[in-house]
């Protein structure tokens, strides 16, 4: 088992330095650069802004620069941002859409396996209605919909809650809801149907067949089976909340990391582009990672060799 | 301007009465109505609430460092933390700021400042003509990759030789003669220089906090030294900056408001509700849609005229847009006023020339009286039709599918797609609409490699000259590759004349012979719309979109 993880370590090392290597080419392939503005700069301002950032180098030469940066941890200078580093983007961004997302993610756990459970158990009858009914509606409309709609319900109509901010406990309330809505919608359905799956299986009739109670059969024997599918999901999930989302942080202007998920983009922010796709990838690798781990866990009979 | 004033009177009795030891403490509290009409009584609502508010900011800067950015995101820092020699008033007018007299000699190629006593950065030192020495030194060093270089370069004595390599700084004809005059010497006669001071590039920094933290000065409030009407106390990175009187600022017992809350929301639909909600004071960017209703609820919405023109650029350099016939074809087949009510609903001006109202001569704006070169506010499609066929087009036959690029921007592709409409519609042409992401477009529209685009210019500063070398031949800013000798001519006479008023004909001279041959496609003349709520006085906009609050004073609410 041991040689398994060093095994997957390794490709997890692969495949991120593939990342880093593809999301440069891309990167520099699109036209246009970090010092297009809307205003003209004279050739010389260009030329001098280049020397600055090394941008006149040859791009291998950047790209193997750029790792060697990476190995001591700088992600580098902004080129938009005079006198930031991408380092204080993370720093100061990732707490922020931490904080946010982990309250996500309690929220989310905690509202769908509870209906996801109930969806199965009463199966075909109108709780399942109901709550595949909220899932639908969770999983189709769009997040920057929702967002729309809370506020202008529970802050522009009632004035109950905050329009924008997290600078008290209610300002959490919107974020989390809208961010947590696809979420919880999504794997409440996964838990449902994962659970429906086990039910019908045989070692569960056996358990029902010697004669132990309904609640014992359904949470000590099904739901660890059940939960394996759910726990894939939730890895990439996981990983999603915490980096932020950039729907979410415009919309309620939270100064989190997903900002810089599509303006570090369209501004042709070299560093800041290169340093949040490290930084979610790593994540995205080591939660995948870790459900691997999980799996064993769960299941006694995943075995890794 | 009048109430204004009244209040101004009002708040420096008020001062005297406090100063004397007989504020009136022990008075009721007046009723809003008493406010109204007895001025003493407005001041004294106004002492009673706590001079702060909290202002909405939409867009980020790249920096706020006043010697690299050229970035319009930048200014409610740059103009409240900062001030120059001269500064701007309510009026729009410029007026003394760090210096308190000037003067040129006769040709206009030497400007003397003489800088006012006991001048202080926000930390309380000195503050003397060698830091502005020193900060047109940091803009001319290559290594700080100043954006607005050119705007030191292109005037200043060696300045761009400096920037090249080939001189030494002392050779720059910017020299402190001493602590308190400052001696600009300019290449050649430039009548403009003192509207050219107020921008920022122009502002001095401080060479001790800049030596000691680098890049990274502009981004801890402790490091951040300026020496405007406010200081910068609290940084809180993408979500809110905390601004506070600046109590060594020379005119700080002028300043009322105390703090002032810059908060990020960068979604605007979201600002305008916290707005409307009352969770914040002031907004700098209203969705445009919005505008008409906040206008008919009298919630506050303040505009001020904008030196800017937003245009579509057309390709002058290829047929058959080479022709000026084509071009006013195109020109006439436009309905302005549909454009600017019903598709962008913006607040603007029909625009038939690229130059845009706002810059004064002798109390005239330059454009009064001007021609509408054969345009009008709606399209006029028989007349459109008829420039085509003169041009060899006749019902548009034979005429090439035009390819109309724009940037991704919500209200950018409204307008060109309406424009692709009136162009079928009136003309009987073939469009072909495409759009990219700023960079993208912009690469393309710089090299040549258009036909029409999506276009805009505000004015770097208030003065024709920011307008003129849009159109002057293979100017770098010059993107419609528009080439006219007599043009040319007239731009250099321009800027070399002393006498605003030949000036001022100059400028409309060249407007005139220029617009007339239709180099661009002008669509509006900008305005600029904030949000204040109305116990909010004295915030004042001028029309490079620069807010000031350093007048700013909260009423009671």
């Amino acid at each position: 088992m041991v040689r398994y993880f060093a095994k997957r370590l390794g490709l997890m090392l692969i495949a991120l330095f593939l990342i880093i290597l593809v999301t440069f080419v891309i990167m520099h392939a699109v036209p246009g650069g970090p010092f297009t503005s809307d205003r003209n700069l004279s050739e010389e301002v260009e030329a001098a802004l280049n020397a600055k950032y090394h941008l006149d180098d040859p791009l291998p030469k950047q790209f193997f620069d750029y790792l060697k940066g990476l190995l001591h941890g700088d992600f580098g200078p902004s080129y938009k941002f005079t006198g930031k580093t991408v380092n204080d983007f993370i720093a100061n961004g990732f707490p922020v859409s931490g904080k946010l997302g982990g309250i996500t993610i309690i929220f989310v756990v905690l509202a769908s396996i509870p209906m996801g459970i109930l969806a199965a158990v009463k199966n075909g009858k109108w709780q399942d209605m109901v709550v595949m009914a909220v899932a639908t509606i969770g999983v189709t409309i769009p997040s920057f919909v929702i967002a729309s709609m809370l506020i202008y319900i529970f802050s522009f109509r009632m004035g109950a809650l905050p329009s924008f901010g997290l600078d008290s406990w209610k300002g959490y309330i919107l974020p989390v809801i809208t961010l947590g809505g696809y979420s919880v919608s999504y794997l409440a359905r996964q838990m449902r149907s994962s659970l429906l799956e086990v039910m019908g299986q045989d070692y569960i009739r056996t358990a029902r067949a010697k004669g132990l109670a309904e609640p014992k059969v359904i949470f000590k024997h099904a739901l660890r089976n059940a939960l394996i599918p759910v726990i894939t999901v939730l890895g990439p999930t996981v990983a999603n909340l915490l980096t932020g989302s950039f729907v979410v942080e415009k919309i309620f202007a939270v100064p989190g990391l997903g900002v810089h998920f599509v303006n570090s983009v369209s501004m042709r922010d070299y560093t800041t582009i290169m340093g949040v796709t490290v930084f979610y990838a790593t994540f995205l690798l080591a939660m995948v990672f870790i459900v691997d781990v999980f799996y064993c866990l769960i299941d006694p009979r995943i075995k890794y060799d | 301007m009048k109430k204004r004033l009244s209040l101004l009177l009002a708040l420096s009795m008020m001062c005297t009465a406090v100063l004397a030891g007989c504020g009136g403490k022990d008075q009721e509290p007046q009723t809003i109505d008493d406010v109204q009409e007895n001025t003493e009584e407005e001041a004294k609502g106004e002492a009673a609430g706590a001079q702060e508010m909290t202002f909405v900011l939409s867009n980020e800067p790249d920096t706020i460092d006043p010697t690299v950015t050229n970035n319009s995101f930048a200014t409610p820092f740059l103009v409240n933390c900062f001030e120059g020699l001269v500064t701007y008033n309510e009026a729009g007018e410029v007026v003394p700021g760090n210096a308190e007299s000037w003067e040129s000699n006769d040709d206009l190629t030497v400007y003397t400042f003489h800088l006012r006593d006991g001048l202080k950065w926000s930390d309380g030192s000195d503050l003397t003509a060698n830091d502005y020495v020193y900060a047109a030194l940091r803009v001319l060093t290559p290594d700080t990759a100043a954006q607005y270089v050119n705007m030191i370069s292109d005037y200043v004595v060696n300045a761009e030789e400096f920037y090249n390599g080939e001189k030494k700084a002392e050779d720059i004809g910017i020299k402190a003669v001493d602590d308190q005059t400052l001696e600009f010497t300019l290449k050649e006669s430039c009548p403009f220089f003192v509207d050219l001071v107020s921008m920022w590039v122009y502002f001095p920094v401080q060479e001790a906090t800049i030596e000691a933290n680098g890049d990274k000065w502009t981004t801890s409030a402790e490091s951040y030294i300026g020496n405007g009407p406010f200081k910068v106390t609290e940084m809180k990175e993408k979500e809110s900056f905390t601004l506070e009187k600046n109590e060594n600022y020379w005119d700080a017992e002028n300043v009322t408001l105390e703090k002032l809350t810059y908060r990020y929301i960068l979604d605007v639909a979201t600002a305008l509700t916290a707005y409307e909600n009352g969770e914040v004071d002031g907004v700098r960017t209203i969705p445009s849609s919005d505008i008409a209703r906040l206008k008919a609820d009298n919630a506050g919405v303040y505009t001020a005229p904008s030196y800017g023109t937003v245009y579509y650029d057309i390709n002058c350099s290829v047929e058959p847009y080479d022709d000026p016939l084509v071009r006013k074809a195109l020109n006439l087949a436009i309905d302005r006023e549909a454009l600017i009510n019903n598709v962008a609903q913006v607040d603007g001006e029909p625009a038939y020339s690229f130059y845009a109202p706002g810059y004064v001569v002798d109390g005239k704006d330059l454009t009064e009286g001007r021609s509408e070169f054969g345009l009008s506010s709606t399209a006029d499609p028989e007349a459109a039709k008829q420039a085509l066929a003169d041009a060899g087009f006749p019902d548009g036959e034979g005429f090439p599918t035009v390819q109309l690029s724009f940037y991704s921007d919500d209200n950018v592709k409204k307008i060109a797609e309406a424009i692709k409409e009136m162009w079928e519609q009136n003309l009987g042409i073939k469009v072909e609409v495409s759009s990219a992401d700023w960079a993208v477009f912009y690469d393309d529209v710089q090299n040549g490699n258009y036909e029409v685009a999506a276009m805009g210019w505000s004015a770097d500063y208030v003065n024709p000259m920011s307008f003129l070398p849009l159109l002057y031949t293979d100017d770098v800013t010059n993107n419609s590759f528009y080439s006219n000798p007599d043009y040319d001519a007239i731009v250099d006479q321009a800027k070399v004349e002393k006498d605003p008023a030949k000036f001022g004909e100059l400028v409309k001279q060249a407007d005139e012979l220029v617009s007339a041959d239709y180099p661009v496609l002008a669509l509006y003349y900008k305005s600029n719309n904030i949000l204040l709520k109305d116990y909010v006085e004295g915030v004042y906009m001028t029309s490079s979109s620069n807010i000031y609050f350093k007048n700013a004073k909260v009423l009671e609410k």
